[in-house]
């Protein structure tokens, strides 16, 4: 009973910051409550949820979504993996490089990506006046729905990376060292060691950092609205960013709240699918070695 | 097979960390390392199993200079304090990684790891992880490892630390079976002098980097050559008295008796040992140890005596055995 | 005796209020609020003591003090008395109940004063909800240094843009905003309205993109690309980008708003005193449009003060005002009467030109899911631009989404 009370405050303040929020969009994706019925909420029986279905848009901009989340959470985490080693590793002026690797994620989103939209820009930007000026030939790095794409990847590499060196630098310090010394008396390599010692023991840490980065970049918006504004030919569109323009440019709050709705049971059972493929994979490898 | 240090060194930023180390590891002797802390013995240990370089001098197997080699060429077993044991692994794979990395067939892993398991009684705990053994089953299985290797040297570097007291006592016979029945030279680092002198044919006593003085652990007791070596060896430390001709006299708690003439003192307080009692005597040349009988009874009048072999001359500058 | 009390406090407490001058804010862009500063300083020393107007400075981009102004409404309480809105938006956010009427405040004298393309995009099925503080329309700008006369039709444009590129005078013939974003929808009426054609039309629910002059328009802007008259980074273009690259010399003909005027007649600028502006280019035997991109002043429902609100936007869209605004900022006045200014007309010759080119003025679609409706042409204009659907099969798809999009909202007639 006293555990209740203790727990009481957490508990409401979890209703109220998560648990309502989505009970209000769960209903809210039943009626039709846009700038068409005065912003009055009025039951459409499900009109919402078969236009979703039917959202060609919607499933492009999850895929879009997914390919930004997956490429760039996976160079982030390789990345970071090997930036953490490095510094890691004992330096001259360790803690300069160190505090100055966090430049990038002390950046505020929106200003690094106006950053990246002016070096990308075609033909004003220092990339392009390179190409021009070495290879004679202009990347519409912006303008190209192929490449534009990877533009956003690229921000958001040298943005988040930091953030994720630092999860993993702070799980690397966690590794004692006689487990390497020990490995070193038997022969391993450097290898070996990363392996065999240090990625099995920075598990938890690199799962930490592959959960905080998959639901930021599942959720990415400001880096794509200011670098490329869903363009070109809507290839960099997130579905965080159509949500938002359903929400208040198109002022169609029933099918934004859908939008929310749709792809949170999505990554939801995303997670369950990935959580329950770890967990069959654990217990399976721990019989490995039977008596 | 014999271990050798000559004139062994390391120096980091201007300062010997050890120095001029030079010490004979018999085959089938183990030699115990202790020192108080920051003394150089671990060092000692790694430099040995090449974990760091050393700064002068050379170490040697069986007269095999080994100084250049890398940590795996070096055949050395080495059981670490924290017992390095892989949380994510358990027992059977902590043991099979290093045959794995050395190139042993699969078949002859499991034979090899089934025996040494057999030996320090683990092999069914083959499947646990370390989290799910305890202190005393992680520390065999780090000695497991360290068989496994067949080496030529064994190092060990405090191995029971992590233990309770009870616990150390209870494992010491069983190690020493198991260190001694492997007949290699053996080094054995510990700050508990018990422990030391329980495992070891001899001991180095270290300081500041230097050996003081590397002796049988009765030698150490009874003819230490330093004041230093008499403080470290012995509990209750032995009592020093200064001279009147400026010398210190080492006398060992236990030598000193009530008697009607002598040295007067005032009882200041007492340890109860259970088969013996600890006293404090408050006297003109300061506090002295005696170590009596629990039965004994404090007389009014306190007078101290002892004989005359039983004192140790120092020299008070130097801190040197002074020749009697 | 007891009312005679009450009614000498009410008297009393009334009193107090006339004492206290009204509170009126005003939400603008954050140029707009620079630029009106000082009108908004002579105003509230007229009326001291009666009336103080604060203007609050949102943020630079249209999009986001849209989104600002949206977020602010829709958490109930107004909390401005007044907003200076793009023309985009009065259909939507008067269907969503944020505007009071102006009918009573502005006389139909003072409606028909208004030059004809600022009079438009102001009505919401009949009523009069914002009144327009400075009109923008779209422009061709074009090198009087490289040509007699500007291009009337689209082939023109292309064909002197193309001898001008080959003789090596320009390394492009013309720039424009090819970016998925509300300018392409700017740039896009001009050329389908030049071809004869209509975006869609609120009023009969026509949606003209899968017709012949809404595909002519998207060949036509295709081509553009395609043939290398405009650059292929135009896709990623915007105002400032097209700016920059004929302030530069790098193009011969520019699509942008009447403030680049000012910016191209900077000493930094390589084509100073080289340029004219005309109408946008159209087919033979159509009129020309220019793409109205007017800002006007609208009171939100709720205000506690209307008359004093509506009081500060007669002073802010003044004559006297609007002369200011144009002479300090370029700001295209809305009036008739500024136009025939013979003094002005003497120290800012544009001014003529523009005037014309008002009278060709074309709102964007008047509908509250506007928004929707542009943001499918851009999504499929886009890319059709960049390569990845023809031109016909990107309006036949612009086509569909509208009619969805139109369905969805219930807005299909």
């Amino acid at each position: 009973m006293p555990l209740l009370i203790l727990l009481l405050p957490s508990l409401i303040l979890l209703i109220a910051v998560f648990a309502l929020p989505l009970f209000r969009y769960g209903w809210l994706s039943f009626h039709a409550d846009s700038v068409m019925t005065g912003l009055v909420a009025i039951p459409n029986q499900g009109a919402n949820w078969q236009r979703f279905i039917h959202d060609a848009r919607y499933w492009q901009d999850l895929i879009q979504t997914l390919r930004f989340a997956f490429v760039s959470v996976t160079a982030e985490i390789v990345l970071g993996l090997i930036i953490a080693l490095i510094l890691n590793q004992p330096l001259r002026m360790r803690a300069l490089i160190r505090s100055s690797s966090l430049i990038p994620w002390a950046l505020p989103t929106t200003v690094m990506a106006l950053g990246w939209r002016w070096i990308f820009n075609t033909p004003y930007g220092p990339i392009d006046r390179l190409m021009q000026s070495g290879l004679g030939q202009s990347l519409n790095a912006l303008g190209e729905p192929s490449i534009a794409w990877i533009t956003t990847v690229y921000a958001d590499i040298w943005k988040t990376t930091p953030f994720v060196a630092l999860i993993l630098l702070a799980g690397l310090q966690t590794i004692p060292s006689d487990l390497y010394e020990a490995a070193k008396l038997e022969g391993a390599s450097s290898w070996i060691c990363l392996r065999r010692i240090t990625i099995p023991l920075l598990l938890p840490y690199l799962g930490l950092a592959l959960m905080f980065r998959l639901a930021q970049a599942f959720g990415v918006f400001d880096l794509v609205q200011v670098m490329t504004g869903g363009g070109p030919a809507s290839s960099t569109e997130s579905i965080a960013l159509y949500a938002y323009w359903n929400a208040l440019r198109f002022l169609d709050f029933g099918y934004s709240a859908t939008i929310m709705i749709g792809s949170f049971l999505f990554l939801s059972s995303l997670i369950l699918i990935a959580w329950l493929v770890i967990t069959v994979a654990r217990n399976r490898a721990a019989g490995v070695y039977a008596k | 097979m014999t271990l050798e240090l000559r004139q062994v060194g390391r120096n980091i930023n201007n300062q010997w960390i050890v120095e001029n180390l030079t010490m004979t590891v018999a085959d089938n002797e183990c030699l115990a390392l202790v020192g108080p802390s920051g003394c150089g013995k671990s060092t000692t240990l790694r430099l040995i199993a090449g974990l760091d370089p050393v700064s002068t001098g050379s170490v040697q197997i069986s007269g095999r200079d080994i100084t250049t080699l890398s940590p795996a060429e070096r055949s050395v077993g080495m059981v670490f304090q924290s017992y390095a044991l892989l949380p994510h692994l358990n027992v059977f794979e902590n043991l099979e990684l290093g045959l794995r990395i050395r190139g042993v067939s699969k078949r002859e892993r499991t034979s090899k790891i089934r025996q040494v398991l057999d030996l320090v009684q683990l092999w069914n705990r083959a499947n646990n992880r370390p989290a799910e053994l305890s202190g005393g089953q992680r520390q065999r299985v780090a000695l497991a490892r360290a068989l496994l290797r067949e080496p030529e040297v064994y190092l060990l570097d405090e191995p029971m630390s992590n233990l309770d007291a009870q616990l150390r006592e209870d494992i010491r016979p069983e190690l020493r079976r198991l260190v001694l029945e492997q007949r290699k030279p053996t080094i054995y680092v510990t700050h508990d002098q018990h422990e030391a002198m329980a495992m070891a044919q001899r001991i180095a006593v270290l300081n500041e980097g230097k050996i003081e003085q590397i002796d049988t652990p009765y030698n150490l007791y009874h003819n230490p050559c330093s004041l230093f070596v008499a403080r470290f060896i012995g509990r209750p430390q032995i009592n020093c008295l200064k001279d009147e001709s400026g010398h210190i006299r080492g006398v060992r708690p236990e030598a000193i008796r009530f008697s009607d003439s002598g040295l007067s003192g005032k009882l200041q307080s007492r340890e109860w040992l259970g088969n013996s009692q600890l006293l404090f005597l408050e006297t003109q040349q300061g506090v002295i140890r005696i170590m009596a009988p629990p039965e004994q009874a404090i007389p009014e009048q306190i007078r101290l005596t002892w004989r005359a072999e039983d004192e140790i001359l120092f020299n008070a500058e130097t801190g040197l055995r002074l020749s009697r | 005796m007891v009312s005679i009390v009450i009614i000498a406090s009410s008297l009393f407490g009334l009193s107090v209020v006339a004492r206290q001058p009204d509170h009126v804010s005003i939400l603008m862009p954050a140029p707009f609020a620079d630029s009106t500063a000082e009108l908004v300083k002579s105003f509230n020393q007229q009326n001291r003591g009666r009336i103080h107007l604060n203007v609050i400075k949102g943020p630079l981009e249209t999009e986001a003090i849209s989104d600002l102004a949206i977020s602010s409404l829709l958490l109930g309480d107004t909390p401005f008395d007044g907003l200076l809105m793009d023309v985009t938006w009065v259909p939507k956010y008067a269907k969503a109940g944020w505007l009071e009427s102006l009918d009573n405040y502005f006389s139909n004298n003072e409606v028909s004063a208004l030059a004809s393309g600022a009079s438009e995009g102001n009505h919401y099925q009949g009523s009069l909800l914002r009144w327009p503080l400075t009109a923008d329309i779209g422009l061709l700008y074009w090198r009087t240094d490289l040509m007699d006369q500007p291009p009337r039709t689209p082939q023109e444009l292309e064909s002197i843009s193309q001898k001008l590129q080959s003789s090596g005078r320009v390394p492009y013939g013309y720039v424009w905003q090819g970016r998925q974003y509300e300018g392409l929808s700017c740039v896009f009426l001009e050329v389908i309205d030049g071809f004869g054609g209509d975006w869609f039309s609120a009023e009969s629910g026509q949606i003209g993109l899968d017709k012949p002059a809404g595909l002519a328009a998207a060949q036509w802007l295709d081509g553009l690309i395609q043939r290398g008259v405009s650059p292929r980074a135009v896709t990623n273009f915007n105002e400032s980008e097209a700016l920059q690259s004929f302030k530069s010399g790098q193009a011969a003909f520019m699509r942008n708003w009447p403030y680049a005027w000012a910016e191209l007649q900077k000493n930094d600028s390589q084509v100073k005193d080289k340029i004219a502006i005309t109408t946008m280019v159209a087919q033979t035997g159509h009129q020309p449009a220019a793409t109205l991109g007017s800002w006007g002043l609208s009171l939100l429902k709720g205000s506690a003060h209307p008359e004093s609100t509506v009081e500060a936007f007669k002073f802010l869209t003044s004559e006297e005002s609007q002369r200011y605004l144009y002479s300090q900022y370029g700001y295209t006045p809305t009036q008739k009467a500024i136009f025939n200014d013979q003094d002005l007309l003497k120290k800012h010759p544009s001014l003529q030109s523009i005037g014309e080119a008002l009278a060709y003025a074309r709102s964007r679609p008047e509908t509250p899911v506007y928004a929707q409706v542009s943001d499918v042409l851009q999504r499929k204009l886009s890319g059709t631009l960049t390569g990845m659907t023809s031109p016909t099969a990107g309006m036949q798809q612009a086509e569909q989404s509208t009619t969805q999009v139109l369905e969805a909202a219930g807005a299909a007639p």
